[in-house]
């Protein structure tokens, strides 16, 4: 069991290769516990007695200490594990590279690491990272040159060099920590490990983490589902981009996922994403202020009225509105503003405005129901003092929770009543659209914490006869499955045309009478696999055609392939795409996110409108019809030109029954029912295709 | 007494089944000898080009004589356009022929001579294997593919030629589907033409393909990844040129294959990691992947191989090495050897009758 909060919450550190050797990793990481750490610090190093006045003692088993952070070689570092394992001392930080990213013989050490940490239940940060802090004992096991300030976000980060860039800027701009990771190669804790360790810290307001690849996509969605029901998660996930992707998958390995996985697999998890590293600290300052609002309504006071159009274009793009007023709001903003100023949203408390109008315009808004939260611009005048300014709104705080992001537009001017704002949970921004973004934030967040989770329903199927059209691929030269393979979704009670399979022109022509109409008829034969290939299907036969037709695929296989034992001929409804919406429903396996669903216009159009979107399956039904209206094509399903609304109803069930299909059978790495034509009676599945790995059946 | 192993096309199964003929030879005590009058699987070592085929019969049947006389003829492009420009000489490259012949066969009790390329290849020179028969004296074991019932008139074409030199057909190489047909229809129809069947052979999934170290040593390429078994079985290769949202998709739904890619398409390179049938991952232009891509493909048990070239010409070198000849080591002939024991009358194709 993996119980991380001892790697934070140590009280006497051991530092495994302690030196004094200038510029060397050992003395950085001594240097920086000795400044400010409130515990014990044991330097261990068998060629010296004493680093920084401390004695030294040869073996990290010599201390009783209850961190150990590991700075020697690589292959001493191994035998320091089996140490530290044999002491019972259960948190290690190896700050050691030469593991895993370093190829062949790094990966074998780092196999080897995690097996001594595994059966010795190490919790074990690394290898090749930058180290931890923890600021309420000022632990900084860590060889950055800056320390972290006191605060409530913990952050962490699969890139070393970005925890020393983010201790030196956030430090200049006041923002505080409670605990910081550098991930490294996430040996044996990974990113999941550390979203439930702040999870459930009282002492964590929100997480944030800069991530390069999740190696277990499944896992991580599970326990953030968890943990985001009380804490936000905020994550810069890069490699989004086709060339990023390439250059994160060169830094780490990591597989290349899919930027739709990532984006499906967040969203599931209830994790927010910020798109920078400026947007991640942003986000993270305004959800560790801890208000959310109650209404998705900006109000925006300004004394500008440019930046206030730059907020309203921003409150547009994110999932956010203007506030309406109601009529009693700008009775009270007439009352308290000069004539010329707007008591509409915007609301222009005009170029002569000091900090007390700003003040009675707040109080006003902040009361409308409307409003959910608010956004403040000032620009410089000579009438308006920001210090001033500042205290006001640290005042309007104590009385109100409605959540405030503050442009405060100036210069050096602003950096003090900046201060006076970080002081009281208000974060503050030059430009109006990042403020508008950080609010939009605030309201994902909201979406998140109400969110209710409902499990997948599960469907009666045949699983055998899954399972048995699967191992037909075994007997194959390739993975593919197409048409021949449709009994897998009867077996899963996916709708496929009516039909049969019969073994006489006779019994053809009477199944072709009974269905009526035109229909498809194929060659059936465990042995031929690709039949359009031989001629083997023939599409709209007349009834007066059938018997004929039977012949034909028949003596055509015969030709073909002599021995091929031949079943019969497959007789089926001919499904006129004309008459509905063709839509796709699909499956792609995601090697972190495990099976990605897909819903989306079907047909010729898949490509070229790419109208689709994704989900991680298992879904549940709210989950399923969530998808239908995430289309930019839904009003084509309800009935868009005077045509009949198919049934929906109908889409969702076999979005679901696919969900249950992937999820049993994870040998099926992908699956494409396209089309799956929707009409108002029903739907049905004209075809399908599917790749199936022999060696995970 | 003297068999020419000869085929319909390259890339048969000629090598192992003249090499299991000889093995076969010796188990029954006689003396073996070994030549391959027109050098066609060529292999340039330091000065001189020769033909691997040779060299590996040195090897499984222990012979001492020199390689010039074992392929007196290196039939390279350089020869084949000497040859049409009128620079050589039919007549003197038969005595050439005959010589070495005499001189290879002059202890043996039987040699075996294997055919180039195919049956019709020397015509230039007015060598092909039908002449070549002819000129020592040969009986022709004749190597055929088989994959429907169409195929039999290159038999009846081949056998035409031949005439009374060809002591009879070996099947080799037939795929499960055709393997009733071949035995129940096809064998008995030749026969009533007057054809001898010596045997069918079917396909074997340990002779299909070559290994990763076999493809290594062909194409000359650098093994970056150590520890990890250079034994997986490459049928065919696969060029990641797609993006790498598409590279996971395409490359799951092959076995068996090589993956040949940039050494800098690191997206594609670990998507392939994620896909069991890529067999191997064969990197071009020298570009060297970054320590982390090579670990992984450590710890995913896949072997990394990297070449100077770009990725046309390393699939051109790689096709070149899937057509010609796969017959690379002796474990291959031990292979054919059990084969023809089972599915073919070696006692036949020892007598030549």
């Amino acid at each position: 069991m993996v119980r991380v909060p001892g790697v934070f919450d140590a009280e006497r550190v051991a530092v495994v290769g302690a030196t004094e050797r200038e510029g060397s990793v050992g003395a950085a990481v001594m240097e920086n516990l000795i400044e400010d750490f409130d515990g014990e610090v044991r330097p261990v190093n068998p060629s010296v007695d004493q680093v920084f006045g401390l004695s030294c003692v040869d073996d990290v088993e010599e201390t009783n200490a209850d961190l150990a952070v590991v700075v020697v070689p690589p292959k001493a570092a191994i035998e320091v594990l089996e140490s530290a394992g044999d002491a019972g001392i259960e948190n290690l930080v190896v700050i050691t590279a030469g593991f895993s990213e370093v190829g062949s013989e790094g990966v074998a050490r780092e196999a080897e690491l995690r097996e001594i940490a595994e059966s010795n239940g190490l919790n074990v940060v690394g290898p090749n990272c930058l180290g931890v802090v923890s600021t309420p004992s000022g632990l900084n096991a860590t060889f950055s040159p800056r320390n972290a300030l006191p605060g409530r976000m913990s952050f962490m980060s699969q890139s070393g060099a970005l925890v020393t860039a983010i201790l030196a800027w956030a430090g200049d701009r006041g923002l505080g920590f409670k605990d910081i990771v550098s991930l490294g190669n996430k040996a044996v804790l990974d990113e999941a490990d550390f979203v439930e360790t702040w999870g459930d810290d009282p002492d964590t307001d929100v997480v944030l983490g800069y991530l390069e690849g999740i190696d277990d996509g499944t896992g991580f969605v599970e326990t953030a589902r968890e943990v985001t029901r009380e804490t936000p998660v905020v994550v810069l996930k890069s490699g989004r981009t086709e060339a990023g992707a390439r250059a994160a998958s060169s830094h780490t390995g990591a597989i290349a996922g899919s930027e739709a996985a990532y984006e499906a697999g967040l969203e599931k998890a209830g994790v927010i994403r910020a798109d920078s590293t400026e947007e991640l600290f942003d986000f993270g300052a305004m959800l560790s202020g801890g208000d959310l609002p109650e209404a998705d309504g900006v109000a925006v006071v300004t004394n500008a009225g440019g930046p206030g159009v730059i907020a309203t274009d921003a409150i547009g793009d994110a999932d956010l509105e203007l506030a309406t007023f109601a009529d009693e709001t700008r009775e009270r903003l007439r009352d308290a503003l000069p004539s010329t100023a707007s008591v509409h949203n915007p609301v222009d408390v005009i170029g002569d405005a000091p900090a007390e109008r700003f003040d009675a315009a707040l109080d006003a808004v902040l009361s409308d129901p409307d409003v959910g939260a608010a956004a403040v611009i000032a620009c410089p005048t000579a009438v308006l003092s920001f210090d001033r300014l500042a205290e006001t709104i640290a005042g309007l705080k104590e009385r109100e929770s409605v959540p405030l992001a503050v442009c405060l537009m100036g210069g050096s001017a602003v950096e003090a009543p900046s201060e006076t704002l970080s002081a009281v949970g208000t974060p503050t921004y030059f430009d109006p659209t990042r403020a508008i973004r950080s609010l939009d934030a605030l309201r994902q967040y909201r979406s998140i914490r109400n969110r209710t989770y409902e499990p997948p329903e599960t469907f009666d199927v045949d699983r055998g006869t899954a399972r048995s059209i699967l191992e037909r691929v075994e007997t194959q030269d390739d993975n593919r499955l197409g048409i021949e393979a449709m009994d897998l979704l009867d077996a899963y009670g996916i709708e496929t045309p009516d039909g049969a399979v019969v073994d006489s022109p006779g019994a053809a022509r009477a199944l072709a009478e009974r269905i009526g109409g035109d229909v498809v008829m194929k060659i059936v034969s465990p042995d031929i696999l690709h039949k359009t290939d031989i001629g083997g299907v023939e599409v709209g036969v007349s009834i007066g055609d059938v018997e004929d037709t039977y012949e034909t695929l028949v003596s055509r296989a015969r030709r073909y392939q002599p021995d091929a034992r031949l079943l019969g001929v497959q007789v089926q409804e001919l499904i006129d795409p004309e008459a509905g919406v063709e839509t796709i429903v699909g499956m792609n396996r995601d090697p972190q996110f495990g099976p990605l669903l897909l819903f989306g216009l079907g047909g010729v159009f898949v490509e070229v409108l790419e109208d689709t979107t994704v989900r991680i399956a298992p879904v549940s039904e709210p989950e399923a019809a969530d998808m239908l209206t995430d289309i930019d094509s839904t009003p084509l399903l309800r009935g868009a030109r005077g045509r009949e609304p198919v049934d929906e109803a109908g889409i969702v069930e076999t979005i679901q029954r696919l969900s249950q299909l992937v999820t049993d059978f994870p040998a099926i790495v992908e699956l494409d029912i396209n089309p799956l034509v929707a009409t108002a009676d029903g739907v049905v599945a004209v075809d399908i295709r599917l790749t199936v790995d022999p060696e995970t059946l | 007494m003297t068999l020419l192993v000869t085929s319909l096309e390259e890339s048969t199964g000629k090598t192992a089944v003249a090499l299991a003929l000889g093995t076969a030879a010796q188990a029954r005590d006689e003396r073996v000898s070994y030549m391959k009058p027109k050098g066609t699987r060529l292999q340039s070592a330091v000065g001189k080009t020769l033909d691997e085929d040779p060299m590996l019969a040195r090897e499984v049947l222990d012979l001492d004589a020199a390689m010039h006389e074992m392929e007196p003829i290196v039939y390279s492009p350089t020869f084949v356009q000497e040859a049409i420009r009128g620079r050589e000489d039919p007549d003197a490259l038969r005595e050439q022929i005959k010589d070495s012949f005499e001189s290879v066969s002059a202890d043996a009790d039987r040699t075996i001579l294997e055919g180039g390329g195919s049956l019709t290849t020397g015509g230039i020179v007015e060598l092909t294997d039908v002449d070549l028969a002819e000129l020592l004296d040969a009986t022709v074991v004749l190597v055929a593919g088989f994959e429907d019932p169409g195929d039999v008139d290159e038999v009846l074409a081949a056998a035409d030629l031949l005439g009374d030199r060809l002591g009879g057909v070996l099947f080799n190489d037939v795929p499960d589907a055709a393997f009733d047909t071949l035995a129940s229809d096809v064998v008995p129809f030749l026969e009533g033409r007057g054809i001898r069947v010596y045997g069918t052979v079917p396909r074997d999934e340990d002779l299909a393909g070559v290994t990763v170290g076999e493809l290594a040593e062909e194409i000359g390429a650098d093994l970056l990844t150590d520890g990890v078994s250079t034994d997986g079985r490459i049928r065919q290769f696969v060029v990641g040129a797609m993006s790498a949202e598409e590279a996971l998709g395409q490359l799951r739904r092959i076995r068996d294959s090589a993956l040949i890619t940039g050494g800098d398409r690191t997206d594609v390179q670990t998507a392939a990691l994620e896909a069991s049938g890529i067999e191997c991952l064969l990197l071009t232009g020298g570009l060297r992947p970054p320590e982390t891509v090579l670990g992984r493909a450590a710890a995913a048990d896949v072997p990394v191989l990297s070449v100077r070239t770009d990725t046309a010409t390393t699939l051109d070198r790689t096709d070149a090495v899937m057509n010609t000849g796969k017959t690379r080591d002796g474990t291959t002939v031990e292979r054919m050897g059990r084969l023809l024991e089972d599915y073919a009358d070696v006692d036949a194709l020892l007598g030549g009758r």
